[in-house]
């Protein structure tokens, strides 16, 4: 149900008040601890969090229960004290400094988060939602979170069991619906507040830009795409099983609707084993990881576009020995394409990925220069000298993120998120002395 | 062209000669289509291929609903031909988008092209036997020799219209001037038109009379045949409001815009029934040579009752090329509407002549056949992206 005016400016006077008490009242490793002891409470099978998540997330996300499941587990299990506190101690050099002044060089120093962030939620993996929320508890500040349409489950039910632990911490942030197109209800959202944080497609995200006050922070977080190289070192029949997993759970996690999700494997000829030989195993991986986390029901207009793409390729596959499709025996459950052009190809997505053969890291960066800006994670096998290299080459294009094959999915939260910080780009410092 | 091809070639344009009131029978039409899909599992190489990997095969196939379905995008990127490609005596393009490879249609001989096209335009654009002078807001023939669309248009213009049938499209330019002046000197002859043109090119022509203040009051019995596909080229613009407009600015009322669908890769067309049920509908039927199944794109099989699904056309007037074309377009199945709800509307809205062609050819005697009807709803693109991930349309890699 969308929100009205007055409750958005309810909203934003109860989580400012809340702020002020919390402010004076919470240290920060007492938010640390909360946080981290709400997240955990969602990880045990039984936990009832657990239960109403996947009750009620299938149906807006798309996502099956197991995938439900598997989304609680990589956004939950990334968020414990340990890493709230090395987040912090990374990007603002010390925990305390949001709590005192504390010693850096010779002065001393203390951070402030804005008074009051409106984050902007997007798209249906809950992951970054849940991030940005913690940043706002984290820096204390009042937070107005617009809950996506396609998942309005995870952030709400994660304030819940935050308020479970420490009311008067649940108490600065406030979860609210409303439909894009308001523009009334965005203006009021946005209107007082110190910080902006928004997540959509470009097209949205320019347009919070522009109607963020003009001394707010701004952080947008557009759409991008991931890809992977396994470089040859990797292909060899001892490794290929344990490869092949990892990059099926890289791509169908999120039925590879997320940012981090690869549409392309490059696969480096001249290995043990051949480029040939990753598809049809990654093929088994994902059919293995389907029969555990089956992909969600698509709608007519997602399976159209799932058949337009496959069936084109099997026809290719038939006569053209350059193409081969490996493919889920019935239904649109997964699809393996390989094809020997070098030319990127972006996947339609719901787990339909690339296997392209390379001559090697070289002409993979061809391939991809075009749209570098767009990539958000490139997934490597193995990480060796010549990956370091690569990943140096990526570094100059502007990749902001180079990982092992199967780590794609789990970047910690200490990751430069679209290259930038997450914490450390909203706070201002008072120095003393 | 050997006796074999030959004979089968006549046997599908008989059907196609004994016109669109002629149903087929399932078992009829079986018999040809599998005969058509022997001899292009025989002939053209990249679908036997196709059809061996499927296991879908003359041996296996019992039913012509289990004849392998050809994606058009395959055109794109082989000659689908049961002759040497060199000898066709004509060849269709897609236009597609500039970014994308053109697919091809080749023609063997123009027979079974141009037979298709005469009695399913006669039933569904002009059945009420006017001869018009035809207005085309699309190249003509000669101007775009690739154009199965505007070829299609050089037919109907030569059988149905008459020496004052015009083409208002030259150097990809849409002549609205021209079209203005042709639309005045009418109405004020109280003459009917009759208008032909794609989406695009109406949009255009309505924004022309929008930005000139023009609206005209064409006369009684005038129509209009639009087909789909915007590709681009201008705004895009819903059917009902497309329609909405043709009907206020024009003057030809809704239940007389037909829409046309077909695609370089058919030999055969579907129209809206509006003109022979008179009022408008976006109901389209097979004829006797055809077939349209909907096609649940997560299951591969037929869709449910009133699902939506991916349109599968199975096309006997292609029998040079691919009989079962696994169309990128949506459509749900629309049983024939019952002429007798109508009649009185009809008779009240759209003349004499065309309430006589309701009750005498509509009124089915082959009901059966004509339960395959459909409607087109959309493309199997742009789903709603619920992700974070960019996907093709985004990326722009060029």
């Amino acid at each position: 149900m969308s929100a009205t005016i007055e409750q958005i400016r309810e909203a934003i006077g109860r989580t400012r008040e809340a702020r002020e008490r919390v402010w004076q009242h919470r240290t920060t490793d007492a938010v640390i601890t909360a946080l981290a002891q709400a997240a955990k409470n969602w990880l045990d099978p039984k936990s009832p969090w657990r239960k109403r998540a996947v009750e009620q997330a299938t149906a807006p996300t798309g996502f099956s229960e197991a995938m439900v499941n598997e989304a609680i587990d990589l956004t939950f299990g990334a968020i414990t004290y340990e890493s709230l506190g090395e987040l912090l101690d990374r990007e603002l050099g010390n925990r305390r400094v949001l709590d005192e002044f504390c010693l850096r060089g010779r002065a001393q120093t203390r951070a402030m988060g804005p008074r009051l962030i409106a984050h902007f939620l997007a798209g249906n993996v809950p992951a970054p939602g849940i991030v940005s929320m913690c940043c706002g508890w984290l820096l204390r500040s009042a937070n107005l979170v617009k809950v996506s349409t396609h998942d309005p489950v995870f952030p709400t039910l994660f304030l819940e069991s935050v308020r479970e632990v420490d009311a008067e911490l649940a108490d600065c942030v406030a979860t609210l619906d409303w439909p894009r197109g308001e523009l009334a209800l965005t203006q009021t959202a946005v209107g007082d507040a110190d910080a902006v944080i928004a997540y959509g497609d470009d097209h949205t995200v320019s347009a919070l830009r522009q109607l963020a006050p003009a001394a707010a922070k701004f952080l947008g977080y557009g759409h991008k795409i991931s890809f992977a190289v396994v470089a040859k070192e990797a292909m060899t029949e001892e490794n290929l099983p344990q490869l092949a997993q990892a990059a099926a759970f890289d791509a169908s996690v999120y039925d590879q609707q997320g940012c981090l999700s690869p549409h392309v494997f490059y696969v480096e000829e001249r290995g043990q084993l051949g480029p040939r030989k990753f598809a049809a195993a990654l093929a088994d991986a994902m059919a293995a990881y389907q029969a555990r986390v089956p992909r969600g029901q698509l709608s007519v207009e997602e399976a159209a576009e799932v058949v337009k793409f496959r069936t084109g390729y099997e026809f290719a596959a038939a006569s053209d020995r350059r193409i081969g499709v490996w493919a889920s025996p019935s239904g649109t459950d997964y699809a393996v394409i390989y094809d020997d052009s070098p030319a990127f190809v972006a996947s339609c997505l719901n787990r339909i990925v690339f296997v392209k053969p390379t001559d090697g890291y070289k002409r993979v960066l061809d391939a991809i220069q075009k749209f570098a800006s767009s990539i958000s994670t490139v997934g490597i096998a193995p990480m060796n000298e010549r990956a370091l290299a690569f990943a140096n080459d990526l570094a100059r294009m502007g990749v902001h993120r180079v990982c092992p094959i199967g780590q794609m999915q789990r970047p910690p939260l200490t990751w430069h998120h679209d290259g930038r910080p997450n914490l450390a780009d909203l706070v201002t410092w008072t120095d003393l002395g | 062209m050997d006796q074999t091809a030959l004979d089968l070639q006549q046997r599908i344009l008989a059907v196609i000669a004994r016109g669109v009131a002629q149903a087929t029978t399932d078992e009829e039409f079986d018999g040809l289509a599998r005969e058509v899909f022997v001899f292009q599992y025989e002939r053209c190489a990249p679908y036997r291929a196709y059809c061996d990997r499927l296991k879908l095969t003359p041996q296996t196939v019992t039913h012509w609903k289990q004849i392998p379905a050809v994606p058009t995008s395959a055109f794109k990127s082989f000659t689908l031909t049961c002759f040497p490609a060199e000898e066709a005596v004509a060849e269709f393009h897609t236009s597609g988008t500039t970014r994308e490879k053109a697919g091809k249609h080749y023609l063997r001989t123009l027979d079974l092209y141009e037979a298709a096209i005469r009695p399913n335009f006669a039933a569904y654009l002009v059945p009420d036997d006017a001869r018009l002078p035809m207005m085309v807001l699309m190249p003509s023939p000669q101007e775009a020799p690739h154009s199965s669309l505007s070829h299609m248009m050089g037919v109907v213009t030569r059988e149905f219209g008459t020496e004052n049938s015009e083409f208002y499209v030259e150097d990809g330019l849409l002549h609205v001037e021209r079209v203005v002046r042709d639309l005045s000197e009418a109405q004020l002859a109280h003459r009917p038109v009759f208008l032909l043109g794609t989406a695009f090119a109406f949009v255009h022509l309505l924004d022309h009379l929008t930005r000139q203040g023009l609206k005209f009051e064409v006369a009684e019995g005038s129509r209009v045949m639009e087909t789909g596909g915007f590709k681009g080229r201008s705004r895009e613009m819903p059917k009902a409001e497309l329609y909405g407009l043709i009907e206020r600015l024009i003057g030809v009322p809704k239940a007389r815009i037909v829409n046309e669908y077909g695609m370089t890769e058919l030999s055969t067309q579907f129209y809206d029934d509006s003109l022979r049920v008179n009022h408008q509908t976006d109901r389209k039927a097979a004829p006797p040579w055809a077939r349209v199944v909907i096609i649940d794109p997560n299951t591969g099989r037929e869709s449910a009752e009133m699902g939506r699904g991916l349109v599968r056309v199975y096309d006997l007037a292609n029998m040079w090329s691919i009989l079962c074309v696994q169309t990128e377009d949506l459509g749900v199945r629309r049983d024939p509407e019952r002429i007798d709800d109508h009649k009185r509307d009809a008779r009240r809205t759209s003349g004499r002549e065309g309430a006589t062609t309701a009750s005498r050819d509509a009124c089915p005697t082959g009901e059966k056949a004509r339960a395959d009807g459909f409607e087109v709803v959309g493309r199997a693109a742009g789903a709603e992206v619920r992700g974070c991930s960019l996907t093709a349309e985004d990326l722009q890699l060029e």
